[in-house]
This record gives structure tokens, sequence and C-alpha cells, in this order.
């Protein structure tokens, strides 16, 4: 098997993904990118198991077909070396004997059988659902929520992301029961009910490589796996099993004390005032009163302390109310809009982000829990 | 503290007050956990089978027990305890040795100290404690026993050989049921009898207790007060009559040790975020890996499933004498700091 690649272009390919490869691979032969080679189509593939990353490449030189299992990191490191030339590829099928052959040299690895890769997971068409999304609502729904996954080995569905699909809308939902990010879509509309819950590793594989696309992503899934089909490349990946908590029980209703606030003022200003708390706790405050928000921090330890005044709109009940200045400066980093409401109702129960001039498609809501002291 | 889990709970519901209390399951299976003074007249006492204590106290109130707020009341009194002396030993939950000779507070006298505590206890929790004052451990139990409920009782140096002439052999430390009849077939009902007998005997009956019996019938206990060590890490280790030396021979041995060192957390309620594995070659080089958890482990399956993943983390080249697992960075005590609200998913 022979084929002919531009050495810029495969790489661009294998670093995108590459980072489907475990640093631990479960198996020795995961540690391996698997070619495959198919008329012109040069397949190339890299797994951990639980996620599976695929591109494609439309080759114009190539000679016979088959399967090898390439070393990855030597393979990635020596095309990270070369300036943008053609590479030929001459693998011999027999010996697993791998030649990159230059204009001035021949770098050659050895190869392992490709049959040994794991074959990939097939969806179970009983039980399957399928969706086109935008890669960009996608990329939207994953960076938004990402954030906001937790690391909980007991609760392993808190671990992803949730994606819901409805007659009306689709929902991304995800929470460290700190906080919770519910973004929503009402132009993406499917005529069933269906759910899964993706794990946190395809889903910053996703956000990595989505950018790179334009167009639709089909996804297809079943109880136990799912599909995402780019122009591009191809995620496969294991779901996380288990029920998503009623998210939609632990969002507060009634918050009487709505403030409207700048976004990027707010950030600027927690970011500064931020670097005066208490490095055990990281506890901001907010102080409103009427038409003005004044953002505290103090280390008692150090004897530093900041404060700084903010105009926002507010007529609600003089109130004080204290966050974790690392959590709140996500939220304000992840909500789109220039003007935010945060909707409180005292200082021990949730606060609620909303952007304050709503886009059409889209509904979006952060919830954050605040800090209390003395609790 | 006089009868301490019943008399929070007569303090938190006053319908409770003045009637026979007994904390614990009324179930045929329960135990009285403690009894208010007023079940203790009709003979009501603590480890009583539920049952016997229902039949011995007819209009018996049974309340379930409420150890969070037990322990809260408790954390109340050992810090004020702590505000006189560092040297202090928890005993159990709701009493403690004090060592007052030097304190934080320079008062002269122990009484004093003792009525001030008294005090304090009764402003921060409402509840009465009884306080007895001597020249060791062994005394100061027995004489805060003297004087219940509300009591305060002083054992002076040169009245202790005269208390413990009188005193009971069951009322010393150590004196079971069993030991007391041992006792009694040899004629020994008081302190004063124990005093009186052969050293000799003291120690052919009862082995290293005859030592401290004899001491103690003297009015000597030397023993210091010693407050606990903060403990850091809960773990069990075994060294293997043959070396090791297939993966599967450790995992085995590991699953062994895990069941131990689960039984030990539980024990001491010492749930912690980091797992180390220690392994010792056959040529003594010793390697430690460890794995901490994004929370405080309370799941022995997470256990296992670290401890398999810190096994292929190690080298396994070498034949392996001694396996070992450690659970440590225990939650801190309460702080005082702001805390971080979470959200109450069902």
């Amino acid at each position: 098997m022979k084929f002919v690649v531009s050495s810029s272009g495969l790489l661009s390919h294998l670093q995108a993904i590459s980072r489907a490869i475990a640093s631990k691979s479960p198996m020795p032969i995961l540690d391996n990118f698997l070619f495959s080679l198919e008329g012109q189509k040069l397949t190339i593939t890299a797994s951990d198991t639980e996620v599976t990353m695929i591109t494609t490449l439309d080759l114009e030189t190539t000679e016979g077909e088959g399967v090898i299992a390439m070393p990855s990191r030597i393979l990635l490191e020596t095309l990270k070396k070369f300036p943008e030339q053609p590479l030929n590829f001459e693998i011999d099928e027999e010996t697993l004997a791998v030649d990159i052959v230059t204009e001035k040299g021949k770098f050659s690895v050895v190869g392992q059988n490709g049959e040994d890769f794991p074959a990939l997971p097939q969806i179970d068409e009983d039980k399957a659902s399928n969706v086109q999304l935008s890669a960009d609502t996608l990329l939207t729904g994953i960076v938004k929520t990402l954030f906001a996954t937790a690391e909980d080995e007991l609760r392993p569905v808190m671990n992803g992301i949730l994606f819901e699909f409805t007659p009306d809308n689709m929902t991304f939902v995800a929470s460290d029961s700190h906080k919770l990010v519910r973004y929503q879509r009402l132009d993406v509309k499917t005529d069933y009910e269906a759910s899964f819950i993706l794990p946190k590793k395809p889903a910053s594989l996703l956000k990595n490589v989505l950018p790179k696309e334009d167009g639709e992503v089909a996804v297809s899934f079943d109880d136990q796996n799912a599909y995402f089909t780019m122009q591009n490349y191809q995620l496969v990946c294991r779901l996380v099993e288990g029920n998503y908590p009623s998210y939609n029980a632990v969002i507060p209703q009634d918050n009487p004390n709505k403030v409207i606030v700048d976004r990027v003022d707010l950030f600027n200003t927690l970011g500064r005032v931020s670097l005066f708390a208490s490095q055990a706790s990281n506890l901001v405050k907010l102080h409103l009163s009427n038409n003005e928000m004044v953002v505290s921090a103090q280390d008692i330890d150090f004897s530093i302390s900041a404060h700084e005044k903010l105009s926002c709109q507010y007529d609600g009940d003089e109130m004080e109310i204290g966050f974790k200045s690392g959590f709140l400066a996500d939220i304000l980093d992840n909500i789109s809009s220039s003007d935010i409401v945060v909707e409180l109702s005292d200082p021990a129960r949730a606060g609620i982000f909303v952007p304050h001039d709503k886009s059409e498609n889209e509904d979006e809501l952060m919830l954050l829990m605040p800090m209390m002291i003395n609790a | 503290m006089d009868a301490f889990f019943a008399s929070i709970e007569q303090r938190d519901n006053p319908s409770l007050r003045g009637k026979p209390v007994a904390v614990g399951g009324s179930s045929d299976r329960g135990v009285v956990a403690a009894a208010s003074y007023e079940a203790r007249v009709y003979g009501v006492h603590s480890a009583m089978p539920s049952k016997i204590a229902a039949r011995k106290c007819p209009g018996l109130i049974f309340v379930k027990s409420r150890f969070d707020v037990y322990k809260a009341d408790s954390s109340k009194i050992m810090e004020i305890f702590r505000d006189y002396t560092n040297l202090v030993e928890p005993l159990s939950i709701d009493e403690a040795f004090l060592d007052v000779t030097t304190n934080k507070v320079g008062m002269p006298s122990a009484t004093i100290i003792a009525r001030d505590i008294k005090k304090r206890i009764k402003e921060a929790t409402g509840l009465t404690a009884s306080a007895g004052i001597s020249v060791n451990k062994f005394l100061a139990k027995i004489a805060s026993d003297q004087d219940k409920p509300d009591g305060l009782f002083v054992i002076k140096p040169d009245e202790v050989l005269d208390f413990i002439e009188s005193l009971p052999v069951t009322k010393f430390f150590g004196v079971g049921p069993s030991t007391a009849r041992k006792m009694h077939d040899l004629q020994l009902f008081t302190g004063g009898d124990l005093r009186k007998a052969d050293f000799s005997m003291l120690v052919r009956n009862f082995g290293k207790s005859g030592i401290f019996f004899h001491n103690i019938a003297n009015g000597i206990d030397e023993r210091p007060v010693v407050t606990h060590r903060i403990r850091k890490s809960v773990g069990i280790e075994n060294t293997f009559s043959q070396d090791l030396s297939t993966r599967d021979e450790m995992l085995t041995e590991l699953r062994n040790l895990e069941k131990g060192l689960w039984d030990r957390v539980k024990r001491h309620g010492a749930y912690g975020k980091t797992l180390t594995l220690k392994v010792k070659y056959s040529d003594f080089e010793q390697i430690t890996r460890s794995h901490t958890f994004s929370d405080y482990v309370t799941d022995p399956k997470l256990v296992h499933q670290a401890v398999i993943d810190l096994l292929n983390l190690a080298d396994m080249e070498k034949p392996v004498r001694l396996l070992g697992i450690s659970i440590s960075n225990f939650k801190e005590k309460e702080s005082e700091g702001p805390v971080q609200l979470t959200i109450k998913f069902d």
C-alpha cells in the first residue's frame, strides 16, 4: 500500500484527532493511529475505546488498499519537524514496515496489524435517534455548558453535558451542583423526546474540532453510544449511563430583586477586586442598593481589601450576597449579551444570570449558588 | 455531662421535661442509648434492651437519637474545655479529662475552674454537667460520678486513702462483672481490701491489671492526660510470607487489604480524599503512588478501582514483599469561614 500526502495537511488532521488518544492507553494498539486506505480515500482513526475520532483525506496518488496502525507519537513529532512537502508512505503489509520517503531521506517505523484496532461500537438501529444540528449551534451549546460540568466520581451523570431533544426545543444542561447552565435552542426541534449525557472528554474534543467545521452535524445516538458526523471529522463516543437530575426543579422562579448591569464592566471589576479576596474562600461580596452595586473582597490574613462601585439598574431591597469569585467570573465569561440581568431573592438562595437582550432562538440561563458567611 | 442525650432531648422538646425519657429505638431489638434521671429512678439505664426498659418503667417515652445534635453540643463543650487547657483528653462524646495543673486562665484552683466550666456549659448548651476533681485520672473520674447530676465533687490529696478505703471494687476502672465476681471470690470488696491484698497474689490472679489495681488502691495513677493526636491517615499493610510476582497475586492481596482498610475507615469515620498505594519490592526499594479524589470517598468501590489504577502505575518488574494502602486527606474541622452552598438535586 502506498500513498502520497501533504505533510502539513496530514499533521493538522492527526493533531485534531490525536487528542482522543489517552496518555495511558488501555491497550497498546491504541497508542497508534489507524490508517485505512480505500481507493483515493485515506481514513485515520484515533481512540481510547471510550472516544474515537475519525478523519478522512482525499488523496490524488495512491496504490493498493489496506489498513495499518502506525505509532502516534513519533509520527506526530516527525511531521511537526517537516517543512511543507509531499510525503510518500510506503507500507509493506507483510512485515508492517512503514517507510516515509521524502525528497532527501527516508524515515522508517514499524506499524502494527490494523485488524487489531478495536472496532467501532454500533448504534442499535431500533433505539437510534437522529438529529441534524448546525456546527455553530453544537459548538455554542458545548462552550456554554462545558465549564459547569462536575468532577464527581460518585455521580458520573454530573460529569457530562445533558442533551435533551423535544418537539419544542433542544436543551444543553450542565451542573457541578455549585453552578448550573441551561442553554436552550428554540430552532432545534425533533418530533420525538430523547436525551443523552455526553461525557466531558468527547465534549471538549468537539469543542476543539467544531470551529474548523461549518454546515450541519449529523448526530445519531442510542442509549449507549453517539456518533457526531461532521464534514471533515467523525466522533464516536460512549455516553454516560444514568438519569440526569431534574434540573428545572432547582431553578428558583420567584426572584424579586433584579439587577441589570454591564457584563464586561462587572467582569473587569471582579477581576480587580477578587485579587484581594481570601485565598481560602475566594469570597467576593456584591452589595446592592438603589442603582448601585459595590463589589468588595478582603483577606484578613494579609490585611488587604478592595471595593469598587458599579452603576446598575436596581430598585429592589438593599442586600448583600457573596459568591466565589472564580465561579462568578466563569459565569460572566460564558454568558452572552452586553447587559445581563442578575435575579436574586436572598443571600442564601441561588442567583440567576440571564442575558438582558435575548436572541430570538436562544434561551440562556446560568445559576450560581452563593457563599454563606459563617453558615 | 448528666444524662447527655436524654437531657438534650428534654431541652429541645419541653413536653419531655420531668418525664422518663429513653433515647434509642423502641423496637424489639432496640437498646437504650441514654435514660433521663426520671427514667433512671425505675432502673432504666443505658445499654439496656428497650423491651426490658419499657417493662421496668411503664410510661417510658422513647425518643429517636439525633447524633448530629449531640455532636454539635459535644463540640461546644470541648471548645469550652480548651479555653482552660490544651490538655483535654476526650473520654467519650460527653466527658473528658482536663489537666489544669497549669492552665490558660491563671486560676489557682481546679474547683474554681470546674465551677466556671459548669456555668459556661449551662450558658452555651442549657445542659448540666458534673465535675470530679482529684489528684489523678482514676480518682477524678470516680469523683465525677459521686454527686450527679449537676455535681461538683472534690477528693483532696489528704482524703484520697480514706475515700478509696470504702470504695466498692466495682467502681474501679477496668473492673467489669467478671473481674468483680473474681474479686468477690477472693474476698476483695472494697478499695481497702485491695490495698491490704498481697501484691503478688493480685498479679497472679489479674496479671498486669493486678499491678494497676494495686497502684490505684494506693491512690497512685500516673497516667498522663493525653490529648488525642489528630489522625492523619488510616492504613493497612501486609508483608507477605512469600514475595508476590504476578499481578493477579497482588490484586488478590490488595482485595483483602481493601476490606481491612474499609473496616478501619468506617470504624474511625475517617473518610479521606487521597488513596495511597505502597509497594515494597524484594530489594527493599519502596515506592508510593497516590490518587486524590475530588470528594471524600464514602464508597469502597471507588477505592477498589483506584487501587487497580494505582497498581498499574507501579513498576511490576520486581517481586513485591509488601503492599499497603492508606487513606488520608480527611475532612478538615468545620471551618469558620464562608461556606459555598450547593444545589440540592433530588
